[in-house]
């Protein structure tokens, strides 16, 4: 599955900026190839997430990418985040989204808030893939609107006690371990909750479009108690935690879209070389021609975006415009070059018999999740609008 | 017992090979390289004979300039739990080389880091030679186990399972120094992890050139040469297929029938 890049520049490769970035790519489209391509049209039609697949991504140590080699984890960046997405997803999208839930929104954000008795409890479980992790933000009353958020927990003596539902859960129904928001006096902190904990339960598996190949259910906290050493970080310090993960979340989400683009085009314009109408290939015909150039250009332009912007995130460096800017930009090229591939492929494109249907129906969940297409434009705004002050 | 693993830059297996205008070599501008395939079976075997403390050490070892260090750290990478050394063979001297050449440098390696198994491919699939691993242990005065599926270590002496073609499998035994080139079958290589690209990144890979193993610069490079390669060209283009019109069956079969007899001359 090799693609067509922009030639980058000889002194500095955007997208393979250290011999461990090509090293690492390579390692992944290699199991992508020999792992997680052939079993992508089973899970989505079975609609669950292929568990002994992920314990593989463990032992290959992608769990805990961003987490310091002294914590068990890789210690790499933001690009190597990306690439580890962006090829996934070329094969198997809805897999991808589970290892997202898992390494960016709960590990990455774990990692970040959490005290050193915290991190030896549940780092080496969520890094092995012994556990499943997830994140609980959304309610079924307020997705995009985060900070009106319901669920709030008490301080007692026994412990936390919380009340509310979480629902999209990404990783839910499979989840041994979740970090979760609520509201502590009115102001939001982050928690964690593991399977098993008395007065806390899940929905069954919320059927979806797409995404197939992970699950989601809802989070359901009644008079549940945690233990008090289950707050992570500040007591109502739970906003920052939340905003400071969004950024690297986006640019997975991003990258993801970039996969798709990437596999669509391929399929796309090896059909249309191959295939035979009123007596030559289909490429010769302006109407495809535009679809593949077009795909072409947004595909490149989108990677371009995606990868110099991973360049300016990481722990200490912030760029909320770049990252809202990428996935803004991305999951609508992502959803149209899915849709100009099966065009260009007819019956072909529309038959489950190909990925190009499910890539579509996986594609239009990044215009929604981790920040809808809309929500990214206020952000965007606000923030330009800021820096006018 | 110490293991020794070869490894080879090629060009990936699906590469889209073009010839340079000189007809000296490839175009290397586009080709993204890999290990040698079939030395991915022989660093899983040296791996796993470690890991199973069969064997006390690793060592890999590539003859070839600085480029091939990234083929070196994703072997090390791969092997990062059997804690490989690592060694390129580079030298001015050394350019030019014909498998005898190559197999002098490889061979005083060998000796110098006091490797008793040396595992490599079959072959290599750039030039599919096959001959540096029977002249290295030539050289050496070692038995040669060639096109091994199966293999067994244990005390001084290995068990080994060669494909013979046509289902046949010849088992043969030897002591542990000797070379062994092994096939597809033998197992199933492992991919790097991320542990592993990091540990790599920061591993030391020694650099011997002919000084350090004692070679005479005369017996290697391209004055030593006695196999020189002429020009490269592309395979010509296969003829296109036939089509076999008709409507009835069974004279189409006859026909086809008759071409692989007398065209073809395959029956
Ligand atoms: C497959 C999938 C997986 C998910 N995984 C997780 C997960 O693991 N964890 C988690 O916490 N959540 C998860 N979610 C939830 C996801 O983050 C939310 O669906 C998303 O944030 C949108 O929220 P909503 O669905 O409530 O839509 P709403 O916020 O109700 O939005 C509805 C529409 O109104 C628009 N809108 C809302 N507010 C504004 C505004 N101010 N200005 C303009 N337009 C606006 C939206 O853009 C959208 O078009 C997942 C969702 C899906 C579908």
């Amino acid at each position: 599955m090799s693609q067509p890049t922009a030639p980058s520049n000889p002194t500095f490769d955007l997208f393979n900026p250290s011999e461990e970035h090509a090293m690492l790519r390579q390692m992944v489209a290699d199991f992508t190839k020999a792992e997680v391509e052939p079993q992508a049209e089973e899970f989505d039609a079975k609609e669950c997430m292929n568990i002994p697949l992920f314990q593989q991504l463990g032992e290959l140590g992608l769990l805990g990418i961003t987490v310091p080699e002294e914590w068990g984890g890789a210690g790499m960046d933001t690009t190597a985040v990306v690439i580890v997405h962006h090829e996934l997803s070329k094969s198997d999208p809805g897999f991808c989204l589970a290892y997202l839930a898992h390494a960016l929104l709960f590990v990455n954000n774990f990692f970040y808030c959490s005290t050193d008795a915290q991190k030896k409890r549940i780092l080496p479980k969520v890094i092995s893939g012994e556990w499943i992790g997830g994140m609980g933000m959304t309610e079924p009353g307020h997705g995009t609107d985060v900070l009106g958020m319901t669920t709030t927990a008490e301080r007692t003596e026994k412990g936390w006690v919380v009340n509310g539902t979480k629902t999209y859960i990404t990783n839910g129904p499979e989840g041994h371990v979740f970090m979760f928001y609520a509201k502590t006096n009115g102001k939001i902190s982050a928690f964690l909750v593991e399977d098993g904990t008395p007065g806390f339960s899940k929905s069954h598996h919320i059927p979806k479009m797409g995404m197939r190949a992970s699950s989601m259910s809802e989070l359901i906290f009644e008079d549940c108690v945690i233990p008090h050493e289950n707050l992570l970080g500040e007591e109502g310090g739970g906003l920052i935690h939340m905003m400071r993960n969004l950024e690297i979340e986006r640019l997975g989400l991003a990258a993801m879209s970039l996969g798709i683009a990437d596999r669509c085009l391929e399929l796309m314009v090896k059909h249309a070389a191959e295939r035979v109408a009123f007596g030559q290939s289909i490429n010769r015909f302006g109407q495809i021609q535009r679809y593949i150039g077009e795909s072409y250009a947004k595909t490149e332009a989108t990677r371009a975006l995606v990868y110099t912007v991973a360049l300016s995130v990481a722990p200490d460096k912030h760029n909320r415009l770049g990252s809202d800017a990428a996935k803004l930009f991305a999951a609508p090229v992502g959803k149209e070059v899915a849709d100009n591939a099966m065009q260009v492929m007819g019956g072909q494109g529309y038959c489950r018999e190909y990925p190009v249907e499910r890539l579509l129906r996986d594609a239009k969940l990044l215009e929604i999740g981790g920040g809808t297409l809309e929500s990214h434009q206020k952000n965007i705004t606000k923030d330009l609008t800021r820096a006018l002050r | 017992m110490k293991i020794g693993v070869l490894l080879k830059q090629v060009p990936a297996s699906d590469s889209r090979i073009k010839i340079n205008g000189d007809q000296t070599g490839i175009v290397t501008d586009d080709i993204k390289w890999e290990i040698n395939p079939y030395d991915e079976f022989a660093l899983e075997a040296g791996i796993q004979l470690v890991e199973g403390k069969i064997a006390s050490s690793l060592v890999l070892i590539s003859l070839g300039g600085k480029d091939a260090e990234a083929r070196i750290k994703d072997g090390i990478a791969r092997g990062v739990k059997a804690k490989p050394e690592a060694i390129r063979l580079d030298d001015a001297a050394f350019a030019g080389s014909d498998p005898l050449g190559e197999a002098r440098i490889i061979a005083a390696a060998i000796q110098k880091a006091g490797i008793d198994l040396l595992l490599t491919g079959k072959q290599a699939i750039d030039d599919d030679n096959a001959q540096v691993p029977a002249m290295v242990a030539e050289l050496l005065d070692r038995p040669q186990v060639t096109f091994v599926e199966q293999l067994e270590v244990a005390g001084d002496s290995l068990t080994a399972h060669r494909v013979m073609g046509g289902g046949q499998v010849d088992v043969v035994m030897s002591p542990v120094q000797a070379v062994v080139t092994c096939d597809k079958g033998l197992n199933s290589p492992r991919f790097a992890s991320l542990p592993g690209i990091m540990k790599a990144k920061r591993a030391k890979i020694a650099v011997w050139g002919a000084a350090d193993l004692g070679l005479d610069a005369g017996t290697v490079g391209a004055g030593a040469a006695v196999v020189s390669e002429g020009a490269y060209r592309l395979p010509a283009d296969r003829p296109s297929g036939k089509i076999i019109e008709g409507a009835d069956a069974a004279a189409k079969v006859k026909e086809l029938v008759r071409l692989l007899r007398d065209e073809a001359k395959v029956l």
